[in-house]
């Protein structure tokens, strides 16, 4: 595959769904920690494109993401 | 078996004690909707990530309910919720088959990731075609 494309020269980080890496099978609307590292500054939930996370995954992370927000556990917006 | 979580959130002005028997209350009522509760756990006083009715702070009440044939009051008790004004939030959530799903998933889905690249292989492609359209 890297000799299909020389000219790509530096390295770029393969990026991995955390939750199959980590084995998190159940995304908890609770757990304020782990969704913070999906809500960046803006508080935008962080796409798949950028993050990394598969589908799978992605699906009921962002189920939980919108639990935590009604519950004011994540804001919304900040601002 | 069908379990619940629900989680309120309560006025900080609301003394703990009256708290406790809003707790009480709502449990009477869940139980004797036939229903169980497996878990209690009060959170105390939480800041709110944005305020809600003016207020920065809550306290957050977590209850763990357990139905076994499918029957609860659940309905009845976000209806009470609704109406008190004490009550700033609540959320019910049916963790069951969520529950249920992630534990198939385990131990289906832990021996091709033993293998290696169990989950590279899937992801791999579609990562990569994403990081040339971003450098191009």
């Amino acid at each position: 595959m890297t000799m299909s494309r020389p000219r790509k020269v530096f390295f770029r980080r393969r990026k991995v769904c955390k939750f199959c890496a980590d084995k998190i099978d159940y995304i908890d609307y609770k757990d304020v920690k782990l969704l913070q590292q999906f809500i960046p500054e803006r508080s935008k939930i962080l796409p798949r494109r950028i993050s990394g996370t598969c589908a799978t995954h992605q699906r009921p992370l962002q189920q939980a993401i919108k639990r935590a927000r009604h519950l004011a556990l994540i804001p919304f917006t900040t601002d | 078996m069908r379990t619940y979580e629900l989680v309120f959130i309560v006025d900080p002005r609301v003394s703990d004690e009256d708290v406790v028997t809003l707790i009480q209350e709502y449990k009477q009522m869940i139980s004797a909707g036939g229903s169980e509760i497996s878990t209690e756990e009060n959170w105390g006083r939480r800041k709110l990530a944005y305020p809600i009715e003016k207020l920065t702070e809550g306290k957050y009440v977590f209850l763990g309910i357990t139905s076994q044939n499918g029957k609860t009051s659940l309905p009845e008790v976000e209806h009470r919720m609704r109406q008190n004004d004490k009550i700033l939030r609540y959320l019910t959530v049916r963790t069951d088959e969520d529950l249920k799903r992630a534990a198939r998933r385990k131990p289906s889905g832990r021996s091709p990731a033993a293998g290696g690249a169990g989950t590279g292989v899937m992801d791999e492609p579609v990562d990569d075609d994403l990081d040339t359209g971003d450098e191009v």
